[in-house]
């Protein structure tokens, strides 16, 4: 295979798994077992809503008929590989092209939909992979790179040292991921301790581990801890109390003396 | 008939090719530090990737950290690879070995798509849809600026060095140089007037009964938070704290306002 047949494989790749995880995100209701994906439902029911356009009929036929137009760019692209991998080189293009046409189709009638619900961030979003879609269509056909030459790598002393240190770079991060997550896989469940930063004020700084089984035994080992304090108040200290991306989550609990 | 010929190009294509290469080295080889250091400490903030990749496998209900360590290693491998070939490409092109600096990168960008790529299925399978953006634009960036690395191997022959008109040159520095001294100065009286900001705490004003407005300056952290706090509880000692309502960020002007809390109040009994 040629340097060029593997970058329009890689293209192909990408847009086939995007698809198809799209479709099945679709077929998937819901957080299940395995698969968490997103509730589009909610969203489309939600910006239907805000037109005014409660029945969730309106909702539901709007997503089968994306879902009908993502079935269709997956089984476009999955065809274009198919022929890929068959070597038709001209009936690869015919089918990239007539994926690449449809889902630039689907991300234009997204950012039609952006515009009327409002979403300025989703049509940024849109925006970009419509983009993006145009962009890996002149990749694939038109930008030139080494056509002919097959992918020759014959091991030098060079290419082995290379994948000599990377073997050593990925063993000692490997080894390094695994010692760190030794050492903080505790905080999944390990409560938080108070410090007490204004009288009868305590400060929780948690781990970027913790989630709500974490603040449940945080409060309940902080009150078996502090008999003699009873909870006023919990407040969440927002985002503009953290120190940017070092900080996860502060909590403040407000007590005072029992009696 | 003579063909017209092309004006020969002006910008220094060498350069780019090694703008480019040096881009992703230096990309992956702090992907890969991230990944080593782990964790905040001291002079590196960087990202806890394996509480991230944690709560994503817990979502999908596969709790064991094992699993969340497997995919970290997987991502690490191919980052490694990466930042080896790139660094690789690199020194070949310093050597101007053109066609080997060519095929290491086409290596390296071969490793920078599958890593995008791997992690384009993880956003879906998780449902991150703004992570998906943010690996696919990656993906893209990555296929791009072979090609673009490519296409100047071809068309940068002609790179000219001719000498920059003198008169431009010092009318550009003259101009560049009142701007840094401007905006240094801004910069360091801002320091000088403001820096106090980030601990010194705030006077809580009172806008109703019971209720108090305290308006956070833009550097202002825990710090002023807490120490706010205490100033108030010293000034009204005959008050106690009810509740505090954060103001949520449609209520505030733009950009323009910071943090902005309430505090609500009982009399102490």
């Amino acid at each position: 295979m040629n340097e060029k047949s593997i970058l329009r494989l890689s293209i192909l790749v990408f847009w086939t798994f995007f698809w198809g995880l799209s479709v099945t995100d679709k077929i998937i209701p819901d957080v299940q077992f395995l698969w968490v994906g997103k509730d589009f439902f909610a969203l489309f029911v939600k910006f239907f809503g805000s037109l005014g356009l409660k029945d969730p009929l309106f909702a539901t036929t709007a997503l089968a008929g994306v879902s009908a137009l993502e079935a269709l760019n997956f089984a476009l692209y999955f065809t274009a590989t198919l022929s890929f991998a068959k070597g038709d080189r001209a009936l690869t293009e015919k089918w990239f092209f007539r994926a690449i046409l449809s889902s630039m189709v689907l991300f234009s009638l997204f950012s039609i939909a952006d515009q009327v619900f409002g979403d300025r961030f989703q049509l940024l979003e849109h925006g970009l992979f419509w983009l993006i879609l145009l962009a890996s269509w002149i990749a694939f056909k038109h930008i030139p790179v080494p056509e002919g030459q097959p992918l020759h790598w014959t091991p030098t002393a060079a290419s082995k040292r290379a994948i000599l240190i990377g073997a050593v770079l990925t063993l000692v991060t490997t080894w390094s991921i695994w010692d760190f997550a030794d050492d903080t896989f505790d905080n999944v469940d390990r409560p938080v301790s108070g410090i007490e930063v204004v009288d009868g004020i305590y400060k929780f700084d948690f781990p970027f581990l913790a989630d709500k089984l974490v603040w449940e035994k945080t409060v309940q080992t902080f009150q078996s801890q502090n008999p003699d304090l009873s909870i006023d108040y919990i407040y969440t200290g927002p985002s503009e109390l953290n120190s940017k991306k070092k900080t996860h989550l502060l909590l403040y609990i407000f007590t005072r003396p029992n009696g | 008939m003579d063909t017209p010929k092309t004006p020969p190009s002006v910008i220094p294509h060498q350069l780019v090719r090694y703008a480019i290469l040096m881009y992703w080295s230096i990309f992956w080889l702090f992907n890969l530090l991230d990944k080593i250091i782990g964790g905040a400490h001291f002079l590196w903030v960087g990202r806890d990737r394996f509480a991230q990749f944690q709560k994503y496998f817990a979502s999908t209900g596969l709790d064991s950290p094992h699993i969340a360590n497997a995919a970290l290693a997987v991502a690490g491998a191919l980052e490694a690879f990466a930042f080896v070939f790139f660094a690789g490409a690199l020194i070949h092109e310093l050597q101007k070995n053109r066609e080997t600096a060519r095929r290491w990168c086409f290596v390296g960008t071969l490793l920078t798509l599958a890593t995008f790529t791997f992690f384009s299925l993880g956003d879906h399978w998780f449902g991150d849809r703004f992570e998906l953006l943010e690996h696919t634009l990656f993906w893209f960036i990555s296929l791009a600026s072979y090609l673009v690395f490519t296409h100047l191997k071809e068309t940068g022959m002609e790179e000219q060095s001719g000498n920059w008109p003198r008169r431009q040159v010092v009318t550009t520095a003259a101009v560049s140089a009142i701007l840094m001294i401007l905006t240094s100065t801004a910069i360091f009286q801002h320091n000088t007037t403001d820096f106090r900001l980030r601990t010194e705490p705030i006077t809580a004003q009172e806008v109703g009964d019971n209720i108090y407005k305290v308006a956070f300056p833009f550097l202002g952290g825990s710090t002023v938070f807490e120490q706010s706090l205490a100033q108030f509880k010293k000034s009204h000692p005959d008050k106690a704290i009810q509740h505090i309502y954060t103001v949520p960020k449609p209520l505030r002007l733009k950009k323009a306002d910071a943090l902005i809390f309430y505090i609500i109040t009982e009399d102490q009994p």
